[in-house]
């Protein structure tokens, strides 16, 4: 169904709205309107909850908004998604909004996690599926959970040389189980370069969270584009 | 005053403190801490245009009691038991009360002694030359140690970490952590022996990533008590047991410790005003939970992984004034800029920064971390005693006139940030046999030294 411009610009500034001051309850009650007066939820998605997410991403890049603000939108675009948009997808035999299924963790050997938090949110406000599973998480729960959440993207974090090899050790594993396809294996930290991931055999790096967020979509694409 | 009390306060209170769950002290408690303090404080830093250097001591004392608010009520957060480590007002003014203020470092005819510093002090700051971290090749590591050591403005060596050791690759928290901690020992100490300088302190376990690291390498035949040893707060404001361990080692060796704290731009804390007030509570959280001697901050760029960017420079001077005018507290700075060895970038970066914190009351500089710290063996001894020297021509100087020319040098080097110029590695701006600087790499020392000079700073 097609709204007027305005229905949508309105929607959208309450959406903002609700971000900025963290109200779950407003949001959800919007996307219920909002599929209440018509609208599909990828509609929704893609005409109310994609121009404001996209718009914080760009200010974000910019530094002029910063962490909270990412984490704001992230609680409210996953309540969204939990409360409304995925029950009614479902319920319509349809498929899923999201983007793609992305396991994220810092690898084995290190504790950061704000730069690993920065790309979770980002790739969440971007319409992904994430679970992140914190830091220094071992090789065995990396293998573990992104089987259990059926992920397309493995993210792993490194801010330091020495968890390196833990990242390549996920790579072995998942070759030695003959699942290195089933799984996009990405990585970014302060010493993960280009030549680094090539010769590693990653399917992807980014130098920070925005990078990241055209990666795994450029990722996501190639994988549609195969699957088709 | 540092005693197992104290120690054994902090390990009860990280098995006894309030549970919360980790996503809750990131999403909710610290970001919402931050930004209350900075409203009832009034926290407004100046365009970044307007100064980098700033000169407003009112905002640098409101800073410091939001500070002081901001530790009081966050405390930190344990990771390993889920659990806060808080302290009173009566605590943290206690501690802070008989904060050391002075510290000699090394051995024999090599012991220096870092002291506190006030805004615009005339004394230079304490400085400590290595590549913080920068991994180096087992085959380096020896010559690049000592292009630091031989430095005479050099107070101290902070270490480099090593990409391999005995050829194999490095894995966190395994037997090759103690193996590449002791050959850091050997090798660093025998690069001091070879400047001759055999009783210099090091900034040290730097390959100890987690605990079984520094508990090797300060064991007996390694690392003295009158080195440096670090401990991390982890951003933002949380422990470990990993952490702790190297404390209650370092507490009952009785070494000298030295913590550092690096807030994120952008993150949990917000902009420049968060990342200003982190810095200070940060430091009295650091000396609350590690007892610390001597303390240091470097902000990290999200995008760049540096601290140079006018922003963290405006954040680091306000937030280094505010310690130097209302505590003990001895800190330093980091500089961790974009350009590596050979590029006049680093040296504009570097200079930005060792004017800033030498104007602010920064008690010392460590580094710098050329080219992020993250591209190996691209540090070399140099940028440090050109740091050096810029930091005691920039000692005694207004903040006025020192923000004049810290803009002047962001104006140089701002458009080359995202381009990130990690320059050449050590090979290629020294001979790595007479571990002297090679010509070009003079020259540019040289050619910036001058542009210094015109931009009105007393170079000698």
């Amino acid at each position: 169904m097609e709204l007027p411009e305005s229905s949508l610009a309105e929607m959208q500034t309450r959406l903002r709205g609700a971000i900025e001051v963290l109200d779950e309850a407003g949001a959800v009650d919007l996307a219920r309107e909002a599929l209440a007066s018509g609208l599909s939820p990828l509609e929704f998605f893609q005409g109310v909850i994609e121009p404001v997410l996209t718009a914080i991403g760009d200010a974000f890049s910019r530094l002029e908004v910063f962490l909270p603000d990412l984490m704001r939108a992230g609680v409210i675009v996953k309540a969204m998604q939990g409360q409304v948009l995925e029950p009614a997808i479902r319920q319509a035999g349809g498929s899923s909004t999201t983007e793609g299924a992305v396991v994220i963790g810092t690898a084995q050997g290190d504790i950061h996690d704000i730069g690993k938090n920065m790309v979770a949110l980002m790739l969440q406000v971007n319409g992904f599926r994430v679970t992140d599973l914190g830091t220094n998480v071992a090789t065995q729960a990396i293998l573990d959970a992104a089987r259990r959440e059926n992920a397309d993207i493995i993210a792993l974090s490194s801010l330091l040389t020495t968890s390196l090899p833990f990242v390549k050790d996920v790579l072995a594993r998942l070759d030695a189980a003959g699942e290195r396809s089933r799984f996009m294996v990405v990585a970014g930290g302060a010493p993960v370069t280009v030549e680094w991931s090539v010769a590693a055999g990653l399917d992807g790096f980014a130098e920070d969270a925005v990078e990241a967020v055209a990666m795994c979509r450029g990722l996501m694409a190639r994988r549609r584009g195969v699957a088709a | 005053m540092r005693n197992t009390t104290r120690l054994l306060d902090v390990l009860d209170r990280a098995e006894t403190g309030p549970i919360v769950e980790e996503l809750q002290w990131d999403m909710q408690l610290v970001p919402n801490a931050v930004m209350s303090l900075l409203a009832q404080h009034n926290i407004k830093m100046p365009a970044v245009g307007d100064a980098i250097v700033t000169t407003d001591d009112a905002l640098a004392d409101r800073l410091f009691d939001a500070g002081l608010a901001l530790a009081e009520q966050l405390g930190a957060y344990c990771v390993s038991t889920s659990r806060r480590i808080q302290f009173t007002r009566e605590e943290i003014r206690a501690a802070l009360a008989v904060a050391p203020v002075e510290v000699t470092i090394g051995e024999g005819n090599d012991r220096a002694t870092e002291r506190k510093r006030c805004v615009e002090d005339c004394r230079p700051p304490f400085i400590k030359g290595g590549g913080v971290g920068t991994p180096l090749p087992e085959d380096l590591y020896l010559a690049v140690t000592q292009s630091y050591a031989q430095e005479p403005l050099v107070d101290a060596v902070i270490n480099c970490t090593l990409s391999h050791v005995y050829g194999r690759e490095l894995r966190s928290r395994t037997p090759w952590e103690v193996l590449a901690a002791w050959h850091e020992v050997e090798m660093s100490k025998a690069a001091c022996q070879r400047a001759g300088r055999p009783g210099l302190a090091l900034g040290c376990v730097e390959n100890a990533v987690s605990e079984i690291g520094e508990l090797s390498g300060t064991s007996h035949g390694g690392f003295s008590t009158q080195d440096w040893h670090h401990i991390a707060m982890i951003s933002e404001f949380k422990t470990d047991y990993m952490a702790l361990s190297k404390l209650a080692h370092l507490v009952r060796t009785g070494s000298v410790i030295h913590a550092f704290y690096n807030t994120i731009y952008g993150g949990s804390c917000g902009g420049r005003d968060g990342m200003a007030l982190a810095i200070v509570s940060g430091c009295i959280l650091l000396q609350m939970l590690y007892m610390t001697n001597t303390h240091s901050v470097s902000p990290a760029h999200p995008f760049y992984d540096n601290d140079t960017t006018p922003e963290i420079l405006q954040a680091i001077s306000l937030a280094q004034q505010s310690l130097a005018r209302n505590s003990r507290l001895m800190t330093d700075v980091v500089i961790t800029p974009v350009g590596g060895p050979g590029t006049k970038t680093l040296l504009y970066e570097c200079a930005a920064m060792a004017i800033t914190a030498a104007a602010s009351g920064a008690t010392g500089l460590i580094g710098p971390r050329s080219a992020a710290g993250v591209n190996v063996a691209h540090v070399s001894g140099l940028e440090a005693r050109f740091t050096a020297e810029v930091a005691r021509a920039a000692s005694g100087i207004s903040r006025a006139d020192a923000d004049g020319i810290v803009r002047r040098l962001v104006e140089l080097y701002k458009p080359d940030l995202d381009k990130r110029p990690k320059g050449q590695p050590f090979g290629e701006v020294y001979d790595v046999v007479t571990v002297k600087p090679r010509p070009a790499w003079l020259e540019t020392y040289e050619q910036v030294k001058g542009e210094l000079r015109q931009m009105g700073l007393p170079l000698a």
